[in-house]
């Protein structure tokens, strides 16, 4: 008897209108996706939202590729990440007449084709979230005038007080943009001027930092004058409230920047649902939520720092990443010009 | 009867018997786990202390070497006049005496004079490379000046020595060291006038120097090692250490959250246990301190930590739980046996007595108990036995009152003959049994003549004299099978069953008559008294006893007026 009644509570609760309810599954970024607003999410579409994080491009890159995208339905990625996706056909063009918010977006974010990576033979695969540009911070006591150019990094005044960052694809980017090349396709007979370029830049910094704690730490103890910001607008939060008294500026070369967009995975369950989500994230509620709580730029809102003609790169892959960081090792290793 | 009280008292004494041995076993389970799990953690805190003032112990040693080799006249001379001394010539020996050092360290990766001039660049550096000590030539050295360890040093005086934060070291061409966590101890090299201008480096394997240390612990201890943000540097699972050099960050805080008070400096040590549930696997004991440990200038400490398997603490709590559950279990199976021989002994008794009492009942058989015993059984047995005496006594006492009773309802008191109800009775009874057998019989109504008399001027003493002896003289001349019955007053009946003859009854009606005319001497005098009688015969005179008794005492008026003292037969 006891057995049937179990059976009974069972089939009674599998029966619930709760387990009827649509799932939307969800692969994003820690920040993007809090659980109030995903609740809201849920109250007005009357579905069940499962939110999964990944924390690099590579969790990312496995997790999406697991099943044929089958695994998930909506995720966000960086647009030098995108080409990845299409060219292995792990996600599917977007309705943008689905995604009405998109008429919002400022003007940057509204012409697709220009953001490079993002479309493909005339379909949009991803919408832009949310970006992090890479400018400079200066110390405005040392700096009489704001600084301009990437430049500033190499000028031998402020050798020893400049704080670069420990990456290899971003510092071959600038350094060939300082040098007046293509920051993301370095030619084979360029290589050698942007590699004597980095060692230059060597010779100036005060180090190559890699944490952002560190990089406050660094910055604050040997009196910085410039710091490349790798982590943007959240990096200068942190010296601010570090108290120092730094500025930001995007450099007239342009910023780098990592510019996350929202796709559909070809496992998609329900394309709509999919693009409501979509279409919820760039309400300007749920977007001016993002750059309060984390501090990043949404594509909704302007930026009361940032100035519309300021030049953003929105990174790319680069022409052969092995290449550069396996020649980056040796220039931050401190290997003699001669030996390259 | 099957769940008895033998069995429910059995049961009740092994149950609370084995809920006590629980109890006391639980709570020295318990107990004792406590008591093992405080003595680890302060075992574990105590080797982590040891470990870590091991750990300074051995760099100490480290920047005296490199204080040591800072202070060399060869090393200042080095860095005083590089263009007289081009990187790479070693006119000194210098490399030698970092060989005699390395060799003397196997934890030293690499050792190295560094000048300040020339962005920093090695002027003597030597490598080990697996078992060899590797001098590196001119080509092959590098510019440092862009990292910590060089423009921190350069800053510091004489005798001082920087100890670096725990890094990987990528800097390629390092050998043995490439990408091997490392210490870097540094110290500033001056010319005679105090000017810094160079530094020497030891680089310290710093997995080497804690495999080193740890070879003193007991093997299941686990050594845990992160930097003051907390990152992890050390971790018995090697993919968890260093995860910002991968671009992640795996915090010490948050696999063992007692440790923020570590960080955030609210405490010098903790420890903690974490059960087997929160950490896939096995459950752990863990002891953590925040050890003093130069590099950055605020934060200048690292957490040091060890561990060990819960169950490892636990396993002697284990076996103690385990034989305590083993005594229960044994305790327990005698429990129930003695609580079977204990209920046995009860009931045993109780049962003869059962036994007796439903033999008593059924068969009113007074069975003694055995009333030996002088306790309350005992008590019970001699009082079942004073009370199967008692009923019995008390029943035939009940017995002769019913009987006299019934005797009582059904004669005359006076004369000790059946009285009218019997009678009636008996006249049914026979007027049956003559209907069925098709049998004669009669019915005689006696009426004393001048009783009236007799009772008037004797008195009524001398009356019932009269009356008993007139009813011993019928019954005299009756057969025993017939009756003689008293109405009352001085009517008597007689009833005479299988009368052959109509006449026989007519004669015992006459043999009656006269012997009631025979005198009667009765207190001191001699009465004299007659008697009427009527006589009805069955069936002739009457079918039923109304009739009959109607024909009777018809036939006996008739005899009393006829001048009385005859018989009379109905109808004639």
């Amino acid at each position: 008897m006891n057995l049937r009644l179990l059976l009974l509570i069972v089939l009674l609760t599998l029966s619930l209108p709760g387990q009827a309810v649509e799932t939307l599954r969800v692969l994003t970024w820690p920040g993007y996706a809090d659980s109030d607003l995903v609740k809201l999410f849920e109250k007005q579409h009357g579905v069940r939202v499962e939110v999964s994080f990944v924390s690099s491009d590579e969790v990312l890159r496995q997790k999406i590729s697991a099943n044929q995208g089958g695994n998930f339905d909506v995720f966000a990625a960086n647009t030098a990440e995108m080409q990845h996706y299409i060219n292995e056909r792990l996600v599917v063009p977007l309705r943008l007449a689905n995604i009405p918010n998109t008429a919002h977006q400022l003007p940057r974010f509204r012409k697709l084709q220009s953001i490079p990576g993002i479309t493909r033979l005339g379909e949009a695969y991803a919408v832009p979230y949310t970006y992090s540009e890479m400018g400079l911070i200066y110390d405005r006591k040392q700096f009489v005038q704001a600084p301009t150019s990437l430049a500033a990094m190499w000028d031998p005044k402020y050798q020893g007080r400049v704080l670069a960052f420990d990456t290899s694809s971003h510092n071959f980017s600038i350094a060939s943009l300082v040098l007046g090349g293509k920051p993301f396709r370095i030619e084979d007979k360029d290589f050698k001027g942007v590699v004597n370029h980095l060692i230059a830049l060597r010779r100036n910094v005060l180090t190559f930092y890699t944490l952002p704690e560190e990089s406050v730490e660094l910055f604050r103890h040997h009196s910085a004058a410039l710091l490349f910001a790798n982590y943007g607008r959240q990096q200068l939060k942190l010296l601010r409230d570090a108290g120092a008294d730094v500025g930001y500026v995007i450099p007239v070369e342009g910023a780098l920047a990592w510019l996350d967009c929202w796709a559909l995975t070809r496992g998609v369950k329900n394309k709509e649902l999919a693009e409501s989500w979509i279409n919820f994230m760039l309400e300007k509620k749920v977007s001016s939520e993002l750059t309060r709580r984390q501090g990043l730029s949404n594509t909704i809102e302007v930026d009361t720092e940032a100035a519309d003609a300021d030049k953003i790169i929105w990174l790319e892959p680069v022409e052969d990443d092995k290449r550069r960081a396996a020649l980056w090792g040796r220039i931050i290793s401190g290997d003699l010009p001669g030996r390259f | 009867m099957r769940y008895g009280i033998g069995f429910k008292l059995g049961l009740l004494l092994a149950s609370f018997s084995l809920v006590a041995m629980g109890i006391v076993g639980y709570y020295s389970y318990a107990s004792g786990r406590a008591t093992l799990l405080a003595a680890a953690q302060r075992d574990l805190l105590t080797a982590t202390h040891v470990l870590g003032r091991n750990f300074q112990a051995n760099i100490d040693a480290v920047a005296r070497d490199t204080l040591l080799l800072a202070s060399l006249p060869a090393s200042s001379a080095m860095v005083s006049s590089p263009e007289s001394m081009p990187a790479g010539r070693d006119p000194k020996g210098l490399s030698d005496t970092f060989a005699a050092m390395m060799a003397a360290h196997p934890e030293y990766f690499q050792i190295r004079l560094i000048g300040a001039d020339q962005h920093g660049l090695e002027l003597v550096r030597l490598d080990r490379d697996d078992g060899k000590l590797v001098p590196v030539q001119a080509d092959n050295l590098q510019e440092k000046a862009h990292y910590p360890y060089v423009f921190n040093t350069l800053q510091l005086g004489r005798g001082q020595v920087y100890l670096s934060d725990i890094t990987i070291n990528h800097e390629e061409g390092a050998h043995s060291g490439l990408h091997k966590p490392t210490v870097r101890v540094a110290s500033p090299v001056l010319d005679d006038s105090g000017k810094v201008l160079g530094l020497i480096v030891i680089n310290v394997d710093l997995n080497g120097l804690f495999d080193r240390l740890k070879s003193d612990l007991p093997s299941a201890y686990q050594l845990y090692l992160s930097n003051h943000w907390g990152d992890f540097l050390i971790h018995p699972n090697p993919a968890e250490a260093f995860g910002f050099d991968q671009g992640r960050r795996i915090f010490i805080q948050e696999s063992f959250e007692p440790v923020a008070a570590l960080i955030n400096g609210k405490s010098a040590s903790v420890v903690t246990n974490i059960d087997a549930i929160q950490q896939a696997g096995n459950g752990l004991v863990a002891a953590f301190i925040r050890m003093p440990f130069g590099g950055s200038v605020q934060k200048d400490f690292v957490i040091l930590g060890l561990s060990q398997p819960l169950e490892n603490v636990v396993r002697e709590t284990s076996k103690l739980g385990w034989n305590t559950v083993q005594i229960i279990l044994v305790l327990g199976v005698l429990a129930i046996l003695l609580a079977a021989l204990v209920s046995r002994a009860v009931i045993g008794p109780l049962r003869k007595m059962v036994d007796a009492m439903s033999v008593f009942s059924k068969e009113h058989v007074v069975n003694e108990l055995s009333a030996a015993r002088k306790d309350e059984i005992g008590l019970l047995a001699s009082s079942l036995n004073d009370m199967q005496n008692i009923i019995v006594a008390n029943m035939r006492d009940l017995n002769e009152s019913r009987q006299a009773l019934e005797h009582l309802a059904q004669h005359d008191p006076l004369t000790g003959l059946p009285n009218r109800a019997l009678f009636d009775d008996r006249l049914r009874q026979a007027v049956s049994q003559a209907r069925r057998d098709k049998t004669h019989m009669a019915l005689l109504f006696v009426d004393l003549d001048a009783f009236k008399d007799v009772n008037d001027t004797c008195g009524h003493h001398v009356g019932d004299l009269l009356l008993n002896a007139a009813a011993k003289r019928m019954q005299a001349c009756v057969r025993h099978a017939d009756t003689v019955g008293r109405m009352g007053g001085d009517e008597f009946v007689v009833l005479l069953t299988h009368v052959e003859e109509d006449q026989d009854a007519v004669l015992v009606a006459e043999k009656i008559c006269k012997a009631l005319s025979q005198p009667f001497d009765l207190d001191g005098r001699s009465l004299f008294i007659g008697s009427s009688i009527g006589v009805a015969l069955y069936p002739e005179h009457g079918s039923d006893e109304l009739t009959l008794s109607r024909s009777a005492d018809a036939a006996m008026y008739r005899a009393k007026e006829s001048g009385g003292n005859r018989v009379s037969l109905f109808g004639s």
